[in-house]
């Protein structure tokens, strides 16, 4: 039983924080593109503040990854506890739902911030560091997961 | 590097000489004023000037037009690529050349302009086409008027009719007309027929026709429609052709593209002069050159100007207006694209760079934390800096992956990743045997492991870089004697942190500690309430003020927690990769396998390190700009742009450094 929780758990972890970040992504990929239709020579500039909202899904599936392993569904090691399995689906919710709202705003900021960089490259910097002022809180999502996955194990309940 | 303002006064008849001795020696920044002082007037060069910049954007269209007809076989390098280095004595070949290539450059956006309307006309005809298509299997004029007794309707309806349909529908709206039909195509939404009448039924046949929403068609010819149909086709074959042609004639002048460029330049730089001379101040025999000159350079610019005898410098010291050039040690000189892009230090700034250039180096390899990544790292722009040969700025940039590059490479031995945990998972592929990256590293940390303590470790980095910008702020405010500030606002603040962290480490090792700690907190908390309100009127204001300004902990809560991402990144980087280097032993170790294997290694590391690199440059660069800089950093000065050679193609030897 704890193992399905914790499946559940990894899904959650993995699919929430990535719709979060496609969402991102590509709101601010389709602005980029409608930039360098214009001028083609900002693409690496471009690139940077697109991919800033992708962070989000890589945390979901780093937090994924982990339970993977420390729950044992790679190499279906020992049997784990329902109450186990409960807490791991428990800290998908952190980075998932997290991600997936911190996913969504991070993506409309970056388009205002493309849209910014498009008129005055010079702006790209303080678009950069506007952009990355949303990341903290996936980020404070993430470490919580993550922490809480790592200790599961020695928790006794 | 400190400025000097400077003064050169000179013949005017040496003007285009010193003018281009200081070109070429890229020495001073021209000061820009808008008026003239008194007794003096500006030259207005704005015709010329625009006349050189109408050449460079002609130049650049055709350069453009050439690229999209006879694209340049580029390695993507190419760009990296320092500029070629020719003879100043080639400049002058260049510039005797320059008529012949704006000629030749007038012919290629004639030329261009031909394949533009052609394609224009092309598309024209399309159209035409397209409406003929529907009176392809008529065999008279389409603006047939009435022959003989008959009145001749030709047009279409919206509607699909064949011969008796159309016949009945008339038949019912005007029973007494006298006509016959013939159809010339049909489809869903549209008929095109031919309606004969009597002359003199005409009108009531027009009223009828009308009223089922018959149209003539919009440019009736003279034509029989399929003849003219195959005439527009030919044309239209003949325009592409003749299209082709033009674009071959254009790629013909391809083998100009470097005269181009060169003359491109050449235009650059006569508008830079010209953009020069009109800040110049000239009365009727001399001219005045007003500008700032690093302090260091003084002597330089002195030995330029002996060349010519009539020229006079003056150095004073410089005004607050004065633009910032950075000078730091090899070490940290690849940092100051990164200061520069934030904002160049104002007046009252110190340089952060060597600051910054170490927290920068730092905080990369900790979030980039994988030595194999770092050896690519350092083996790629070592090969870039030897075999491109760039020009500075690049050449820099290179440098700052460089330094980043030893810095993941410490880290990475840190949290033993090397190309994430392949050694293991290759070892145990080929011998069977378990090993753990901990036998091979015994020192390492592991960040999956010990994740809690590198945080911990993450967030005290974070104290130490917060501390260092504060004593920055703290410095500069003792150098503006600003004591009240250096000692209360940022000293007090200071002492608080490190008052917290002694807690902190207390609650881990001794009560004494915490003790200590929580004394040093408690007394600043105190100064604080005592010394923030001091600007308000009344004890209570003055109270308020002091107890409000506590609140600013969270800031730095916040801003201490934001170091966290050190250990997420680098988590980041070392799962993913471990993820990769998994699947690519999923397939065993027979051949299958071993292909499978390498190319899964390959492009997964390539991804991991795209994504991975792009993520610790941009969270490292905020941290600088958010964290540290926001505790002491103005910005807001001007770059120091001296007057040179500002050019794409090539520069000219011995002078540019």
């Amino acid at each position: 039983m704890g193992m399905i929780y914790t499946i559940i758990g990894i899904a959650i972890a993995t699919v929430l924080a990535g719709i979060g970040s496609a969402k991102g992504v590509g709101a601010a990929a389709q602005a980029s593109m409608g930039v360098l239709s214009e001028d083609s020579s900002m693409f690496g500039k471009m690139l940077v503040l697109t991919l800033l909202p992708g962070t989000q899904g890589l945390y979901g599936f780093i937090v994924a990854f982990l339970m993977l392993i420390g729950a044992g569904v790679l190499g279906g090691g020992d049997v784990i506890t329902w109450q186990q399995g409960m807490a791991y689906l428990g800290a998908s919710l952190s980075v998932g739902i997290g991600g997936l709202v911190s996913g969504i705003a991070q993506g409309k900021a970056a388009v205002a911030g493309i849209s910014m960089c498009a008129k005055d490259e010079k702006n790209f910097s303080k678009a950069m560091v506007s952009i990355t002022l949303v990341e903290i809180y996936a980020l404070l999502a993430f470490i919580v997961s993550l922490l809480t996955v790592i200790s599961i194990p020695n928790i006794k309940f | 590097m400190k400025m000097k303002s400077v003064r050169i006064i000179a013949l005017k008849k040496d003007r285009k000489r010193l003018l281009e001795h200081l070109q070429n020696s890229a020495l001073v920044h021209v000061k820009h004023t808008d008026n003239a002082d008194e007794g003096f007037v500006r030259t207005d060069t704005a015709s010329q000037l625009k006349q050189f910049e109408k050449n460079a954007e002609l130049m650049e269209k055709c350069l453009k037009i050439l690229g999209n007809v006879a694209p340049e076989k580029k390695s993507i390098l190419a760009g990296l690529k320092g500029r070629r280095e020719i003879d100043s004595d080639e400049i002058g070949d260049i510039a005797l050349q320059a008529g012949k290539i704006i000629g030749i450059c007038k012919k290629i956006v004639k030329l261009d302009s031909q394949i533009t309307d052609n394609i224009s006309e092309q598309a024209r005809i399309k159209t035409s086409l397209a409406q003929l298509e529907v009176w392809k299997k008529l065999d008279i004029p389409l603006n047939t008027g009435d022959v003989g007794s008959m009145a001749v309707f030709i047009g279409t309806f919206p509607k699909e009719y064949d011969e008796q349909s159309l016949s009945e529908t008339i038949a019912e709206k005007a029973p007494e007309l006298i006509f016959e039909v013939e159809i010339v195509y049909s489809s869903s939404n549209i008929t095109s027929a031919v309606i004969y009448t009597p002359k003199k039924q005409k009108d009531k046949a027009d009223v009828t026709l009308r009223g089922m929403g018959f149209v003539r068609p919009l440019n009736p010819t003279s034509k029989i429609p399929a003849d003219k149909s195959k005439r527009l086709f030919k044309k239209s074959v003949d325009l592409r052709a003749k299209n082709e042609e033009l674009r071959d004639e254009i790629a013909k002048y391809a083998e100009y593209r470097d005269n181009i460029r060169d003359t491109l330049d050449y235009f650059e730089l006569r508008a830079e002069k010209y953009r020069v001379i009109s800040e110049l101040d000239q009365s009727e025999h001399i001219f005045v050159l007003n500008g700032y000159i690093p302090e260091d350079d003084c002597q330089k610019l002195e030995e330029v100007c002996k060349k010519i005898p009539s020229a006079i410098i003056e150095f004073e010291e410089a005004d607050e207006n004065a633009p910032v050039k950075l000078k730091n040690n090899k070490f940290a000189e690849p940092a100051e694209s990164i200061v520069t892009m934030y904002s160049p230090p104002s007046h009252d700034d110190i340089d952060p760079t060597p600051i910054l250039a170490f927290f920068f180096y730092f905080f990369f390899g900790m979030m980039f934390s994988d030595a194999g990544y770092g050896l690519l790292l350092v083996i790629a722009t070592a090969v870039g800096l030897k075999v491109l040969k760039p020009d500075k700025p690049m050449r820099n940039n290179l440098k700052l992956f460089q330094y980043c590059g030893i810095s993941t490479i410490f880290w990475g031995l840190i949290f033993g990743s090397v190309f994430g945990d392949a050694p293991v998972v290759f070892y145990k592929l080929f011998t069977g045997n378990e090993i753990t990256m901990k036998q091979l590293m015994p020192w390492m940390l592991d960040t999956q492991k010990d994740a809690l303590f590198i945080m911990i470790m993450s967030i005290g980095f974070g104290l130490v870089h917060v501390l260092v910008g504060m004593g920055c702020k703290f410095y500069v405010c003792l150098r503006q004697k600003k004591y009240m500030e250096a000692f209360c606002d940022t000293g007090l603040w200071m002492l608080m942190l490190i008052g917290f962290a002694i807690l902190a480490a207390g609650m881990a090792v001794s009560h004494v500690l915490v003790y200590i700690g929580a004394g040093i907190a408690i007394a600043c908390a105190v100064g604080l309430i005592l010394t923030q309100g001091r600007e308000k009127k009344g004890i209570f204001g003055k109270l308020i003020g002091g107890v409000a300004s506590l609140y600013d902990i969270t800031s730095y809560v916040s801003d201490l927690l934001s170091y966290s991402r050190l250990l997420a990144l680098g988590l980041t980087t070392g799962v993913m990769a471990q993820v990769f280097n998994m699947l690519s032993t999923l397939m065993g170790k027979n051949i299958i396998g071993i292909i499978f294997m390498i190319v899964i290694f390959l492009a997964g590391h390539a991804i991991t390190i795209g994504l991975n690199a792009l993520g610790s440059y941009v969270h490292t660069m905020r941290l600088q700009y958010v964290e540290m800089f926001s505790k002491f950093y103005e910005g807001g000065g001007k770059a120091f742009e001296p007057f040179s050679l500002k050019t794409k193609n090539f520069k000219i030897k011995n002078t540019d450094e």
